[in-house]
């Protein structure tokens, strides 16, 4: 139990500091980006409500000279609320709901990818480490290739080969235009159909990583007495290599996924851009190219407490499949 | 081998430490050459890559024209005047590429230096002061590592008006992202570092703290800097990249990125000008690549189980002919029990690139319910001779020639060299099990004992009902002493003593006919030691199964075996009753290491703590064999 | 020519547990003298305490209470940064106790001009050179440029050994000095400490698990068990006529040729703790193991002399102590008598 509290403490601070660092970036940055803000909603033609200009000041900070404590406070309380503010861009909308229809778009796509590439990983992994000193030793230098190859540049280039050049994929976008999105089989397909490339981009780009870690972890478990045991004990192979080697090889590499997710979601935001898709990454460029700072970091929010999520779940089903996590000492 | 032996696994035996005494050749290493990656394809591959591509960047926009220069001539395939082709303005592909590398290359070797002097600060620093400091610093860096980078730079990035992104801004926001990953591995090395009696020493000899983090603790950490630093410059110039291809890069620089930028946004992809977009994404998988290579060497350094490629899983191999050598009589008094095990003439190579002949002509006889010791130091081959009986061992070793032969209860006799396959994996744990040297390391730590147990009996003995396995697992376990409730318990939760223990049960599971123990107990005190030895003693008499003991403890042997075999640098030196060789050791090597163990409650003997000191004192030893014996034996 | 006095030396460690503090006593009132020439033994198994008293002594770790004092040749008590000159210390493994970044020379040359025995690069060499011939590895100037692991694990433990005196010890700890290393060298290592030791008249602790060893390099032998001293007295009287029981099982484990058959017998005592004791707490810490274990032994027993020089704190031999424990008090090796039940504090927070 102590290991689950402790992880689910670590998540809350992290959580915290996320919340503060939004909260202090526009603060310490020149410019007065309230001002900035109203400016353009204006342009287009937007009321410029009190409510509206308060949430503004809390997140984005201003002169009113109410001291920084309080401001923060009062911030923390309307994020807690989920209140992020009212998106210029696409105004009126609230930035929350701007991003609720963006989320479901990227959490299946990276979420899918993300899945596909660390299982292909972790398997080839496995495989690659057992058999070495065999032909699949080969892949390894390939992998690294793979890895060290932009998202972006390596979506481009299956755009053009597999749209552009072959027209087996659609260009850009997140479905047929001409569909209107719901739950029926026309576009269910469509957004399928669309989202292979982005998939394929995104697994291409990090399986080499998974691929190599638990590669060489598996060497070095290989060397463990306890395989040794096993296949003296006349173990089948497949049992060694699972139950053994794998088992023991897959922990670090868990371990280790909160720093590989980082690099998978910075890399997913500019692919969503590559093909438009109309994910969160796209909607935060739109942010930014905007001056839209409520969505900028209402997005940044929600990617991050996403990460968080998605490492504090890792981490408590390490807790599960490593026993020594619950060592009550 | 002495207790926990730190370098070597058995496995490793000779590939171990260099000769003792031998004093010949003086091969002064510079410090740095120690830490130098050996050379390698993939080493020379990755310097050449990046050597290259360092080079275009450096000296490539000193030749290439003006990349701003616009023509008429928009979408250029490469030829002639462009040997890249143009852009949609007609610009020099190839003169912008260049420029554009030298920049990437800047940024990345820039945010490489910050990131890494920040990771070692904060990493190095946290770890060996402990305490507070630590747990502030590795907070921090956890915080900074879970929360995802790129999005907190693309919105630091788009608070700054693109006027003020500059060049420097862009590279200390990266850098601050990218600090974290590098510092935690840094901190777990430098605690590991911490805690080595080197650093001890240095403390106790009454170095300061900072001398002790900078020449004993830094010099150590030196290939995990680099390599730490050969990977924030590869993620540097990924994320610069991203950026710059978001538009959200510095306003004043040309990079790789911005490149790219361009190139989407004048419809490179539409009109299929691949000259414009291929290049610069290759230049970056190029550079990646080649630091990741050059990665890879160091990594083996740092990890030295990574290295030796060629010592997979296979099973070891027995050359062509080994099997079915004449076996020549055992040495020593005939056996007085019927024979269960048989080695005769075995000779076991290690294949590397200067060949040792690690296992020379061992001839010898395992009678039914006989206790053998196995006695000899580290290196001597004894646990090569054990892998190689159990056929364990692994390329490079090999078999070269003699025979192992296992008579079976029912009277049947099986050339254990020639069994192959199902038959081996059939063979192991029902008739010839084996106790290993760690029981720390024997159990695998993730799985319960109940199923470490129960898969032995899956696997051999498919028929067997879940309770029935459930019930026999229970009992070896009362069979060793330790309570069937321990069955759900995890490795970690044993003491060294119970887990030899379940060791020991896990080896009676099939009821063999043999069981091989090596260094069964020398990690575990005296008295748990004695314990279990009992324990031993008394399944052996209730079970009758044959044991060899190996160990480097002759007079635990002594006390324990019927028959002891003294092993030295591959040869079985003296092989004979326990009683007659502590009587009368014949070999010289026996005497030695007879000697070599004071007796607890004999006389006080002459050589310790008088003036006869100096007997075996090293170099000023007795002349001749013994002096080779007790400073020289290779190891 | 420098004698260390250790006094009631306690060193307590917190256990974290949840929110659950509790203290585990490493070692408890150890109390002993080194004097020069002689040598003492610190006996017991793993976690018994003998090397948390050693890190103590070389100052690596803090005492929770007690005393070290060093005394210099003219009995004048030794202070702060000349306390390691007069004190050093020999690790266990000597794979890890010479950094593999640096030559055999460097570890020499630095305690050398840390503690101003040399001064000039030339003067400093020449001494790393007559150490190094002192430990027998000649030629000394081959074995100076080399690095540790181009050397084998005993010409390590030399370079070690070589370290400790550099600084001018007096006083060497060392700390199962041979454990890590082959059979057949060991003897040649404790020799050499041995010899060394005449040549220098040096007071040494001999840390070990091994009673053979123990019994023939040292003069006195304490033998701990979690953290307290159960027996001390002349080397022979403890080994050939243990008097705790926890001696007496200890001997009875040992390997012994001589003894051959006698394996079966059943043990003294049981070979594991059958449950955890309190970390601390007043008693006997071998109660719970012990064969004649009586109610009186739930209070901490008192050293009670069983011999000459030779004392077991073990209530057994309380008819003995009664009789003289007015005497022991003064004539104890480090005045340990008085031992109540005053062992300290139980679980803390």
């Amino acid at each position: 139990m102590r290991y689950y509290a402790r992880k689910l403490g670590f998540y809350l601070v992290a959580l915290w500091a996320a919340l503060t660092l939004n909260f202090f970036i526009p603060r310490m940055m020149p410019g007065n980006p309230v001002d900035t803000l109203m400016a353009k909603l204006q342009q287009r033609g937007g009321t410029v409500d009190p409510a509206a200009r308060r949430s503004y000041e809390l997140l984005l900070g201003a002169d009113t000279g109410e001291p920084l404590i309080i401001q923060y406070f009062a911030y923390l309380g309307n994020m807690l609320r989920g209140d992020l503010g009212v998106s210029v861009s696409v105004f009126p909308a609230e930035v929350s709901s701007v991003i609720g229809q963006a989320l479901p778009w990227t959490l299946v796509l990276v979420g899918l990818a993300t899945l596909l590439s660390f299982a292909l990983g972790i398997v080839l992994g496995a495989v690659v480490g057992w058999r070495r000193g065999s032909w699949l030793d080969s892949l390894v230098p390939a992998t690294t290739v793979l890895a060290a190859v932009p998202y972006f540049w390596l979506a481009l280039i299956l755009v053009a080969v597999f749209a552009t050049a072959l027209g087996w994929f659609p260009l850009q976008g997140g479905y047929d235009v001409v569909l209107t999105p719901g739950w029926n089989t026309g576009f269910l397909g469509s957004a399928v159909y669309h989202g292979m490339l982005p998939a394929l981009t995104i697994v291409l780009s990090s399986v080499g990583g998974w691929l190599l870690g638990m590669r060489n972890m598996m060497v070095s478990a290989m060397s463990e007495d306890y395989v040794l045991t096993a296949r003296a004990k006349g173990l089948r192979t497949t049992r060694v290599m699972t139950r053994y080697a794998a088992r023991n090889a897959v922990l670090p590499s868990l371990a280790g996924f909160a720093i590989s997710l980082g690099f998978v979601v910075s890399g997913s935001i500019i692919t969503e851009q590559v093909f438009s898709y109309p994910g969160i990454g796209s909607k935060l460029l739109q942010g930014v190219q905007n001056n839209d700072y409520a969505l900028m970091q209402g997005i940044f929010l929600v990617i991050t407490v996403a990460v968080l999520g998605a490492n504090l779940v890792v981490d408590l089903l390490y807790g599960f499949i490593d026993p020594r996590t619950r060592v009550e000492t | 081998m002495t207790n926990p032996v730190p370098l070597s696994t058995p496995a490793e035996e000779p590939a171990a430490a260099p000769p003792e005494g031998s004093g010949t050749r003086a091969r002064p290493h510079g410090a740095w050459r120690a830490l130098l990656p050996s050379r390698s394809p993939k080493l020379i591959t990755g310097l050449i890559l990046v050597t290259a591509i360092g080079l275009l960047g450096l000296f490539g926009p000193m030749f290439a024209g003006d990349p701003d220069a616009i023509s008429d001539a928009s979408f250029q395939p490469p030829g002639e005047g462009a040997l890249l082709g143009t852009t949609q303005t007609g610009q020099d592909v190839l003169a912008q590429l260049l420029h554009a590398t030298r920049g990437s290359l800047q940024i990345g070797l820039l945010v490489g230096v910050m990131a890494t002097v920040l990771s070692a600060l904060f990493g190095i620093l946290g770890g060996y002061f402990g305490g507070v400091v630590d747990e502030s610093f590795s907070l921090l860096s956890n915080v900074m590592l879970v929360i995802p980078g790129l999005p907190l730079v693309i919105v630091i990035a788009g608070f700054v008006p693109a006027a003020d992104r500059g060049w420097w801004t862009i590279a200390v926001v990266l850098a601050i992202t990218g600090w974290a990953a590098a510092s935690r591995v840094l901190r777990a090395q430098t605690l590991s570092l911490r805690s080595r009696d080197y650093v001890a020493a240095a403390r106790v000899a009454g170095e300061k703290p900072w001398r002790i983090v900078s020449v004993e603790i830094l010099p150590n950490l030196l290939p995990l800097l680099a390599s730490q630093f050969v990977f924030a410059v590869i993620a540097a110039i990924l994320a610069e990249a991203g950026l710059s291809f978001l538009g959200l890069g510095a306003s004043n620089s040309e990079t790789l990125g911005t490149m790219l930028y361009y190139a989407q946004n004048g419809f490179a992809l539409q009109r299929e000008a691949w000259w414009w977009f291929v290049p610069p994404g290759l230049v970056i998988a190029l550079f990646g690549c080649g630091l990741a290579l050059i990665n890879f060497a160091i990594d083996e350094i740092i990890n030295p189980k990574l290295r030796n490629t060629r010592a997979g899983l296979a099973e070891g191999g027995v050359a062509a002919g080994a099997a079915g050598a004449p076996g020549e009589p055992a040495p020593g008094e005939p056996a007085e029990r019927p024979a269960v095990l048989t080695i005769s003439g075995l000779n076991v190579v290690y294949r590397t690139a200067r060949p040792v002949h690690a296992v020379k002509d061992v001839s010898l006889t395992l009678g039914r319910g006989e206790i053998l010791g196995l006695a000899g130091e580290s290196g001597c081959g004894k646990t090569t001779l054990a892998y190689a009986v159990s056929r364990l061992h692994t390329p490079p070793a090999e078999i070269s020639s003699g025979s192992v032969t296992f008579h079976d209860r029912d009277g049947r006799d099986i050339d254990l060299l020639a069994l192959e396959g199902e038959e081996l994996r059939g063979f192991r744990w029902a008739k010839l099990s084996l106790v290993f040297q760690g029981a720390m390391n024997s159990l695998n730590p993730v799985i319960s004992i109940r199923e470490q147990l129960a898969d032995v009996l899956t696997t051999h003995r498919p028929g067997m009902s879940a309770e029935q396995r459930r019930a026999r697992c229970a009992e070896v376990l009362r069979l060793v002493g330790v309570d069937p409730v321990r069955l759900d318990s995890f490795p970690h939760e044993l003491s060294g003593g119970m887990r030899q223990r379940v060791m020991i049960a896990m080896a009676m599971l099939l009821d063999p006919q043999v069981m091989v123990m090596d260094e069964p107990t020398t990690a575990l005190d005296v008295v748990v030691q004695r314990g279990i030895l009992r324990e031993i003693l008394r399944l052996r008499g209730e079970l009758g199964f044959a044991v060899v003991f190996i160990t480097h403890d002759l007079p635990l042997l002594l006390e324990l075996s019927d028959r002891i075999a003294v092993m030295k640098d591959g040869e079985v030196v003296e092989y004979g009753p326990a009683e007659r060789l502590y009587r009368a050791p014949e070999h010289p090597y026996t005497r030695m290491l007879l000697d070599s163990f004071p007796s607890l409650t004999g006389a006080r003997g002459a050589f310790l703590r008088d003036g006869a000191a100096a007997r075996h004192d090293g170099r000023t030893a007795l002349p001749g064999q013994h002096t080779h014996l007790s400073e020289g034996a290779p190891r | 020519m420098t004698t260390l006095e250790v006094r009631d030396l306690v060193k307590d460690y917190t256990l974290r547990s949840g929110l659950r503090r509790s203290t585990l006593r490493a070692a408890d009132r150890v109390s002993f003298t080194l004097v020069p020439g002689r040598t003492v033994a610190l006996v017991g198994e793993s976690g018994s305490g003998k090397s948390t008293v050693a890190r103590m002594i070389a100052r690596l770790e803090k005492p929770s209470s007690g005393s070290i004092t060093a005394l210099g040749p003219d009995g004048r008590r030794v202070s702060g940064r000349a306390y390691r000159h007069h004190v050093q210390m020999v690790f266990q493994d000597p794979f890890a106790s010479l950094n593999p970044f640096h030559t055999i020379e460097h570890h020499l040359i630095r305690p050398l001009r840390l503690h101003g025995r040399a001064a000039g690069r030339a003067q400093t060499r020449r001494l790393a050179g007559e150490l190094l011939e002192r430990v027998n590895l000649t030629p000394a100037a081959d074995f100076a440029r080399r690095r540790p692991h181009e050397l084998s694990g005993g010409q390590r433990q030399r370079v070690a050994i070589a370290r400790a005196l550099a600084p001018g010890a007096q006083v060497v700890i060392a700390d199962e000095p041979v454990s890590m290393l082959d059979v057949s060298i060991r003897l040649g290592v404790l020799n050499l400490l041995a010899r060394l030791q005449r040549e220098e008249n040096l007071a040494v602790l001999y840390i070990t698990h091994d009673l053979a060893t123990a019994r023939h390099f040292s003069d006195d032998i304490l033998v701990m068990y979690r953290g307290r001293v159960v027996e001390s007295g002349p080397a022979d009287e403890v080994i050939l006529s243990p008097r705790h029981p926890y001696t007496r099982l200890l001997a009875s484990a040992a390997p012994d040729p001589e003894a051959r058959g006698r394996s079966l017998e059943p043990m003294p005592a049981a070979a594991e703790p059958a449950g955890p004791l309190p970390p601390t707490g007043p008693g006997c810490r071998f109660r719970d193991r012990c064969p004649s274990a009586m109610p009186v032994c739930s209070r901490t027993p008192a050293d009670h002399p069983v011999g000459p020089d030779h004392y077991a704190a073990c209530w057994l031999h309380a008819e003995s102590g009664r009789e003289t424990s007015g005497a022991v008090a003064k004539a104890g090796p480090g005045g340990k008598a008085g031992a109540e039940d005053n062992s300290g504090a139980g679980r803390a927070g």
